[in-house]
């Protein structure tokens, strides 16, 4: 090692050596890791003072000594004397003897130092100087190329992709809203409905992929003539997940305990009397006056049915009688299901394993997706699905249909909003066709209160498709408002739904003179100013329920809309008998709201899922409401 | 007069400074700019040219909306300098208050707000950020008090040594025996001395101002909505970053670019005032910043 004293000459011929060697060494051995890192830099700082102190007249001497410190340091570093030389061997070779022998003591030595100094240069572009750009670049190449290349994507139970046709065993869907508990009788949140109906809880009746009710627990039902009396035939056989028998008797104690007790829900099963257990597969339920809801409504939270003899925690546990178990719960990360072995029903699970895994970032949720931890993402923001979209060979993209309705709610007591004409300004002088197209193209025109997949559906969209300016800035001039003397508006929304909408929307009510001051809120602060307080001007809210309409006749609902006529045709549509006579009413309903302009309906979202290729059976309409899994399967290669 | 130029020659000399002086000239130029000229309407969107690529028209592309990137990133300039401005003048304000706080001359007084500094720095300035946002929403003024104090705090705490040393320093005495007071102590004996810090730890914060927006607004807590800044400018497009990552790189370099050159800055300035560092200060002997300049 070097000791004693050294004069500048000497240091400079360590140092260029020492800056020659450990480019070797970077090219050679990358495992040097951070020593490497650590010396390189040594190396650097070195090469700043050689540059920069001389100048200030600091006396060599003291430079040398300091600098000694990291050329020790390059010689105590093995790769540093044993790689060097490979295009430097003399000098290679002469490090090496230097180490043990006095520097000043080599006169050829001192002769190049002295020659080279003066002109000493980092970026000279000598032959070493060269090595260095040289690996500096081939350092970029490889951080580019790792950056764009992927691992090979995965099946679902870990085996690399391209072995051999099969089924999976485990399948891992990616989702957004996770359920705080599995309390489904207290817990609101449509992410518990969504996992927990039709997969491990059942209904007395259910749904399809077409929001029409269909046989579950009960395989038929009689309606008598005056609609207050549903009587169910059961089926037989059927048991819980821990064995237990499952009967009309649970059946009506289900449903009685939810009215008793005021679960979540109750207070849809509206005009109900009673449910009793005529025998073991019978099951009647009878209502003080007709509701033609009632069926529907069974399908959802009231309907289903629990094991009254089982005690267990609801929070973490869940025992019910669909085609899986909850096997693990992990809040806000994963809900784990497994298949029921005691299930004997039509939907005996296809796949062993489901594991739902839960993003709130959907940057997350799209690298879960690439680097295959999860087979299917519901749903993935339309406007990033393009890449999935064009590498059809390996991903499915499929467009669902949902009962979300983006719904700007213009407040019908509002001190300006009150005016209809303002509110219809708006509705004529917003692009809808243009929203929808910045959000990816797939959303639907709406123009009314209700959607496409609940009753009474009729498209109005024909009314919003066509946006007119002019008429609306007519409109707006003749309440007193123009572009010179604008509207002040005020929308408030929760934070949720991101900023563009309002951007969006500032921008196109500003070409008809309106001045729309855009809030983006905690919902909690949305929940108090506008639901509680109807404390607003416009408001924007997805309302994703279904057989929501109910909304435009109640008068205390946060819109402040009150219309008799509205009202009386809702009350009849739900007393109707029969399901044509309510989808008739309902619609005539609708198309009062909608000329009324309460709100502005600006699209029907409908939600986007990807797939990996070999995923069959995943549903695809209102997958964030109800979710049944029993047919998902998996066929990797 | 002469000090002042020599100062600018020095920052000017050097490649940092010649840096730093451009990019700051950039962004106050385009920032007044902004206030009379973008090439596309901030309130025009378009909601059939969304995430466009660079065009002659839009010539860093659109966002989400169809909003022209490049006029978003020109407004924001100016919110993101009024930040910085205002957050560097608060935390100046701040600071120098507790500075003189801790080199008074009461003991019990100095200790106090000593521990009280220690106490205080150790609140994140994200915390204070977000205790803010509950009366004041998301606003400029959350961003401006919330590193207002956090960068105030530190100031103190950092100048604090020097401070002390020159208020207790000879000359200080001699000024406070020949009846000058507290204030003017404090001005012409101790602020001269800590000044080459001051100017770093200012520079700095007014960089951290504008990281502190970028995170703010991305939080949701920060400029609100509507407000051009670049942070809503990062805040809109960094979800998208798998499928449009070009989008989010503008602001993110806009701001890298900015934060560096106001660190150089403050380094530059440093190294220009300080008559220690700086040869040409001490050649022609325009030594003000030091006490020796102020007793003469």
């Amino acid at each position: 090692m070097l000791r004693g004293s050294h004069g500048p000459i000497s240091f400079g011929v360590r140092f260029e050596k020492f800056r020659a060697c450990h480019i070797i060494v970077v090219a050679v051995d990358p495992s040097g890791g951070e020593h490497l890192a650590y010396q390189l830099i040594m190396a650097k700082s070195a090469a700043l003072e050689a540059v920069a102190l001389p100048g200030d007249g600091e006396p060599w001497t003291g430079l040398a000594r300091r600098n000694m410190a990291s050329t020790q340091g390059a010689h105590d570093f093995d790769g540093a004397t044993t790689n060097r030389g490979v295009s430097n061997r003399k000098r290679g070779n002469e490090s090496l003897t230097e180490g043990h022998v006095p520097a000043s003591m080599d006169p050829a030595l001192q002769a190049r130092a002295r020659h080279e100094l003066p002109t000493y240069d980092v970026w000279k572009s000598n032959h070493k100087s060269k090595l260095w750009v040289l690996a500096i670049m081939t350092m970029v190449v490889a951080m580019v190329v790792l950056a764009f290349v992927r691992p090979p994507a995965r099946g679902g139970d870990g085996r690399p992709a391209g072995f051999q046709t099969q089924s999976a065993q485990r399948v891992s869907i990616g989702l957004k809203l996770a359920p705080a508990n599995l309390d489904i009788r207290n817990q609101s949140g449509s992410s518990l409905d969504q996992v927990l109906i039709g997969n491990v809880y059942e209904g007395i009746v259910a749904r399809d992929s077409n929001n029409k009710v269909v046989p579950a627990l009960a395989k038929s039902w009689v309606v008598s003539n005056d609609a207050l009396r549903y009587t169910f035939t059961m089926n037989t056989g059927m048991t819980f997940s821990n064995g237990d028998r499952l009967n009309a008797e649970d059946a009506a104690w289900s449903v009685n305990e939810l009215v008793k007790r005021g679960y979540h829900d109750a207070q849809l099963l509206k005009h109900f009397e009673s449910a009793k257990a005529l025998d073991n597969s019978t099951l009647q339920i009878v209502l003080t006056a007709p509701y033609s809801d009632l069926l529907w409504v069974l399908t959802g939270r009231p309907g289903l049915v629990f094991d009254r003899h089982a005690r267990y925690d609801m929070k973490t546990q869940a025992i019910g009688s669909g085609p899986y178990t909850v096997e693990r719960f992990v809040p806000n990360s994963s809900l784990t299901l497994v298949a029921n072995s005691r299930y004997r029903g039509p939907y005996r699970a296809k796949t062993a394993s489901i594991v739902l895994h839960y993003y709130n970032d959907d940057n997350a949720a799209i690298n879960a997706l690439k680097s295959g931890d999860i087979q299917v993402l519901a749903p993935i923001t339309q406007s990033l699905s393009g890449p999935f979209d064009r590498d059809s060979t390996n991903y499915d993209v499929k467009v669902g249909e949902g009962t979300d309705k983006f719904v700007l709610a213009m407040n019908c007591k509002g001190s300006k909003t009150s005016d209809v004409r303002i509110r219809e300004a708006i509705r004529m002088a917003i692009d809808h066709k243009a929203i929808v197209a910045s959000r990816g193209g797939v959303d639907r025109l709406m123009g009314g209160p209700i959607a496409p997949l609940d009753p009474g559906y009729e498209d109005l969209g024909a009314r919003v498709s066509h946006t007119d300016v002019r008429r609306a800035a007519k409109l707006l001039k003749e309440a007193g408002y123009d572009r010179q003397n604008p509207l002040a508006l005020r929308l408030e929304y929760a934070n949720i739904y991101g900023t563009e909408l309002g951007d969006q929307l500032r921008s196109q009510l500003r070409e008809i003179g309106i001045n729309l001051q855009v809030h983006v809120v905690e919902f909690s602060t949305w929940m108090q100013d506008v639901y509680t307080n109807k404390n607003y001007d416009l408001s924007l809210v997805d309302h994703n329920e279904s057989h929501d309409f109910s909304q435009w006749a109640d008068r205390g609902y946060y819109y402040n809309y009150d219309n008799p006529e509205v009202r009386n045709l809702y009350d009849q549509a739900m007393s109707a008998t029969t399901e044509a006579r309510k989808s008739e009413l309902l619609q005539r309903a609708a198309r009062v709201v909608s000329s009324d302009s309460p709100a502005d309906w600006l699209f029907n979202y409908r939600i986007t899922t990807v797939m990996r290729s070999g995923v069959s059976g995943f549903p695809i309409n209102m997958n964030q409401a109800l979710m049944p899994l029993w047919n998902v399967t998996f066929t990797h290669e | 007069m002469r000090k002042t130029r020599i100062v600018a020659r020095s920052v000017w000399k050097t490649a940092e400074g010649r840096f730093s002086v451009v990019v700051l000239g950039i962004w106050i130029a385009v920032s007044l700019l902004s206030l009379v000229w973008t090439p596309c309407s901030l309130w025009s969107t378009d909601g059939y040219d969304t995430w466009a690529s660079p065009s002659t028209r839009h010539w860093l592309g659109t966002d989400g909306t169809g909003a022209d990137v490049f006029s978003w990133l020109m407004a924001g300039s100016r919110t993101d300098l009024v930040i910085a401005v205002l957050a560097t003048m608060f935390s100046a304000a701040l600071g120098f208050l507790l500075i003189g706080m801790t080199a008074s001359r009461s003991n019990v007084f100095s200790n106090m707000s000593v521990v009280l500094i220690d106490a205080l720095i150790s609140i994140p300035t994200i915390l204070i950020a977000l205790v803010l946002a509950v009366p004041l929403g998301a606003s400029v003024a959350v961003v401006v008090i919330a590193c207002g104090i956090g960068h105030g705090l530190n100031l103190a705490r950092v100048c604090r040594p020097q401070a002390l040393l020159a208020a207790r320093s000879g000359h200080a005495k001699s000024a406070l025996s020949a009846g000058a007071g507290g204030r003017y102590v404090l001005l012409h004996h101790v602020l001269p001395n800590i000044l080459p810090t001051l100017i770093v730890q200012l520079s700095l914060s007014a960089g951290t101002a504008v990281l502190a927006e970028s995170g703010l607004t991305y939080l949701g807590v920060g400029v609100p909505s509507g407000v051009p800044s670049w942070g809503h400018s990062l805040a809109t497009s960094v979800k998208f970053v798998d499928v449009f990552p070009i989008t989010v790189i503008w602001p993110g370099l806009l701001v890298t670019v900015v934060v560096v050159a106001l660190n150089m800055f403050g380094d530059c300035l440093r190294n220009a005032v300080d008559p220690v560092s700086n040869a040409m200060l001490r050649k022609n002997g325009a030594v003000g910043a030091s006490e020796e300049g102020k007793s003469r």
